[in-house]
């Protein structure tokens, strides 16, 4: 026990920790700087650099630490660089971490969920805004977990140096064995002296998990305590439910009267319309995904002010319409005019980079509403809405703020504006998915089924929104749906697709009413659940 | 980087490399302090020869590798972990002074010594590696030791092991990667075929305190080594250890150098003629408890 006590204060042994530390600092920092460079590669759009960055990764993860170190530390010098021994062994870590944290990169890349990715783009938001604004802080915190592990395994891993001359702790721990035969005091000094400086790790681990966690950011009491390991506090959602169930105040969204339109004003509507420019032109659109026809040929024009619903059963196409309205998606052939313009597309019609495109959709405007919300999971209410307003079209934060506050009133949820996504209803997040997707003024707003992912009693708060942009602001929306009696309050025109095409369409009501096509009237038939529309008043 | 732990080396080993002058200052002290280390020193005028005909080395820091698990030989200081000690670290320091060369330590596993020379990672060998034509092919060797081998058991040689022989066929030998005996007993395969014994099993380590604690965990049976490191093991655990017996090795220990540099393996070569012409080779076996029945003549030993 002295023995232990004595190597465990050994200066000679102490020392050791500084050159262990080295090693290790220059393998995870390198590691990480050339793990972010592999996995930029891998997910880049040019297959050349992710073949050479898959080559590498098979390489270097598949070989032992201990033959890179001896190859950095012994042949490197035949080519005329001779590393000092903890630069060789440094860059031997760093080669050996780098595929491992490039993995770790790329899965909290690919974690994050694609519907959100879908709605950054909508926004307008440059491939780059993207990363920096909604993956990467969303990435990072699931990434900390595996970032910790990869600390741990580097500062074990950085014991090999010992074979190339670097004096670390090891290499002292042996050569201590070697000169006093005091062979398992050494060693289990050593051993704590490592466990010591992997706890060390651990702690930062958990130190920074409570630093990132929304939930402490958001001022809410969580403190580092909560991230002991013997203390069971479920830390994904026990304080996340609890406001959800905060009671809305009273007067947020209060049901007016319906404001169905009379026949006649209904008529009067659609002369205006009938006058004004065309918004959105849709010409002999096909797309196919694995060679099966998605669009068939399909036309539509909408404008200005108009309301358009499509109805048609799942897989009829509507969604991927809407996306190719937007250019989230790419088709065959055909065309899409917004405003006049070919979105996503150069004056020879060649597709634009993907930058070039959201440059694009942030100056044409079109506004994009998810049938998943695919609000950003990482900011409130009000930076949903302000974020992308200064990140995409410059405005100053107060600017922004304020837009966002005016928006977030105007869907009723002034009140929720610090709340994070998963803290609020379907409802509440499809009505902040509105106001972000309002906040740059768009000239077209796409609504891809808003209502299907939520609760029947969360529907109404959305489609009353909804409605009052329609009758009250006037604004060019298409909608896809299946709320037939919305449709038929809210559309000035119903559209019905189905195999990628339009088989009818025209007047809301009447197209509602009658059908002429049987395929519509046996959708319509099947729509139980929402009844025949109401004669007009 | 590797500045870090060089100074410390350095500081341990300041005996033998003050620079010039203040040598005879030194000298002057030791006599009085550590009298039987006087010998130590080369015979000054010869060396002062030396360094007009070598004068490449003079002044300079070279770098030693070696594997200091070998008490005796090269281990660090228990007493003071910074230093390196043993009857090689001195005759290095007393062929460096001698050349007008200080020596900093590079400690590496027995396998990597040669290939650490060859990178140009270390200018010297000097850590009691025997001098083999197998070897030769990756350095040039200045010998200066003949090798008597201890064979290693455990208390009361279970096995009744006597030598490097059939005694040793169905036993486990440890060993350390690259040592020379490792040849001579897988030679042993075929004899024990032969007499109808199952072969010796080899465990291969990564330097001596892993052979002798396989023998203290009954792993192995025997570890063939150095009959003086075999010795300061039984003297380490007399209770649970013994020498079965001393053999003699083909082979002598020899000082490495790069093949591409004969003129310093020359120099090496004068150096350590005069070291032992000044009876300090002698003192250094004594000094350190080694059989002085090891000195040997220098020889060079190359490829062809």
């Amino acid at each position: 026990m002295s023995l232990f006590l004595h190597y465990l204060s050994l200066p000679y042994l102490l020392e050791g920790i500084e050159l262990t530390l080295e090693v290790t600092a220059l393998g995870l920092g390198g590691g990480l700087i050339l793990g972010l460079i592999l996995a930029g590669m891998q997910l880049s759009r040019f297959w050349v650099l992710a073949a050479i960055a898959r080559a590498y990764t098979v390489i270097f993860r598949g070989t032992p630490l201990i033959l890179q170190m001896v190859f950095a530390y012994d042949a490197l010098p035949h080519i005329g660089i001779k590393l000092p021994a903890v630069l060789a062994a440094g860059l031997a870590l760093a080669c050996n971490e780098a595929p491992f944290i490039a993995e770790t990169l790329r899965a909290g890349v690919f974690g994050v969920d694609r519907g959100q990715v879908s709605a950054g783009q909508a926004l307008g938001m440059t491939p780059r805004v993207l990363m920096w604004r909604v993956i990467a802080p969303q990435a990072i915190r699931t990434m900390i977990p595996a970032f910790g592990n990869e600390a741990v395994s580097a500062l074990k891993n950085s014991s090999l140096a010992s074979v190339i001359a670097v004096q670390e702790l090891t290499l002292r721990s042996t050569q201590l064995a070697s000169s006093t035969f005091d062979f398992f005091s050494i060693f289990f000094a050593s051993g704590l002296l490592y466990l010591v400086l992997t706890t060390a790790i651990s702690g930062i681990q958990l130190f920074i998990e409570w630093l990132l966690d929304l939930d402490r950011a958001k001022g809410r009491k969580r403190s580092f305590a909560d991230y002991l390991p013997w203390r069971r506090v479920e830390l994904a959602t026990s304080i996340a439910d609890a406001p959800a169930c905060q009671a809305e105040p009273a007067q947020a969204l209060a049901a007016e009267p319906l404001r169905t339109l009379s026949r006649e004003a209904r008529a009067k509507r659609a002369a205006t319309i009938a006058r004004n420019n065309v918004a959105v032109e849709v010409t002999d659109l096909a797309k196919s995904y694995n060679g099966q026809k998605v669009l068939d040929g399909l036309n539509l024009t909408v404008r200005v002010g108009e309301v358009i619903a499509l109805l048609g059963p799942s897989g009829s196409g509507k969604s991927t319409l809407l996306r190719c309205i937007n250019h989230l998606e790419n088709w065959e052939a055909g065309a899409v005019r917004v405003g006049g313009r070919r979105l996503g597309l150069n004056e020879d019609g060649k597709v634009l980079s993907p930058r070039a495109i959201a440059n694009e959709r942030a100056t044409v405007g079109v506004g994009m509403v998810f049938q998943q919300f695919n609000l950003f999971a990482h900011l409130t209410a009000k930076e949903n809405v302000a974020g992308p307003l200064r990140w995409v079209h410059g405005m100053t934060r107060i600017d922004a703020d304020r837009r966002a506050n005016e928006l977030l009133d105007r869907v009723g949820l002034s009140h929720r504006a610090d709340a994070l996504p998963r803290h609020l209803s379907g409802g509440q997040q499809q009505r902040v998915a509105i106001a972000r997707a309002l906040a740059p003024n768009p000239s077209v707003l796409l609504l891809d089924e808003p209502t299907s992912a939520l609760d029947p009693e969360l529907v109404n708060e959305v489609l009353e929104v909804i409605r009052r942009l329609a009758i009250d602001d006037g604004l060019t929306m298409i909608i896809s749906t299946h709320q037939v009696r919305f449709a038929d309050e809210v559309a000035d025109r119903v559209a019905f697709l189905s195999g990628g095409a339009i088989l009818e369409e025209g007047p809301a009501h009447e197209v509602l009413t009658n059908p002429r096509h049987p395929l519509t009237a046996r959708f319509l038939s099947v729509m139980e659940t929402d009844k025949v529309p109401e004669a007009v008043r | 980087m590797e500045r870090r732990d060089l100074p410390e080396a350095r500081r341990g080993f300041s005996r033998a490399s003050f620079p010039g002058r203040r040598a005879a200052l030194g000298a002057a002290l030791a006599v009085g302090v550590l009298a039987p280390l006087s010998a130590q020193a080369a015979a000054p005028a010869a060396c002062t020869a030396l360094q007009e005909k070598y004068p490449d080395w003079k002044g300079k820091t070279l770098v030693n590798a070696i594997n200091p698990h070998t008490p005796g030989y090269e281990t660090i200081d228990p007493k003071d972990p910074s230093k390196y000690i043993g009857f090689d670290i001195d005759l290095g320091e007393a062929i460096g002074e001698c050349l007008g060369f200080k020596l900093t330590y590079k400690p590496v596993t027995f396998a990597a010594l040669l290939t650490t020379l060859a990178a140009g990672q270390a200018d010297i060998v000097i850590s009691d590696i025997y001098a083999t034509k197998e070897r030769a092919k990756a350095a040039d060797f200045i010998t200066y030791s003949k090798v008597y081998d201890g064979v290693l058991v455990a208390k009361g040689n279970p096995k009744g092991i006597n030598g490097i022989n059939i005694s040793m066929c169905g036993a486990a030998a440890a060993e350390n990667t690259g040592y020379v005996e490792v040849p001579l007993i897988q030679a042993l395969a075929a004899e024990c075929k032969k007499a109808g014994k199952p072969e010796p099993t080899i465990q291969l380590y990564d330097n001596n305190a892993n052979c002798i604690q396989a023998i203290l965990a009954g792993r192995a049976d025997t570890y063939v080594n150095d009959v003086n490191t075999v010795d300061s093991a039984v003297k380490a655990y007399p209770d649970k250890l013994e020498k079965a017996i001393a053999v003699t090795i083909p082979y002598s220990v020899g000082i490495a150098v790069p093949k591409d540099k004969p003129k310093f393996r020359d120099a090496v070569l004068a150096a350590l003629i005069e070291v032992q012409k000044a009876g300090t080779h002698m003192e250094l076996l004594k000094k350190h408890g080694l059989d002085v029945n090891n000195f040997k003549e220098p020889d060079i030993l190359t490829a062809d």
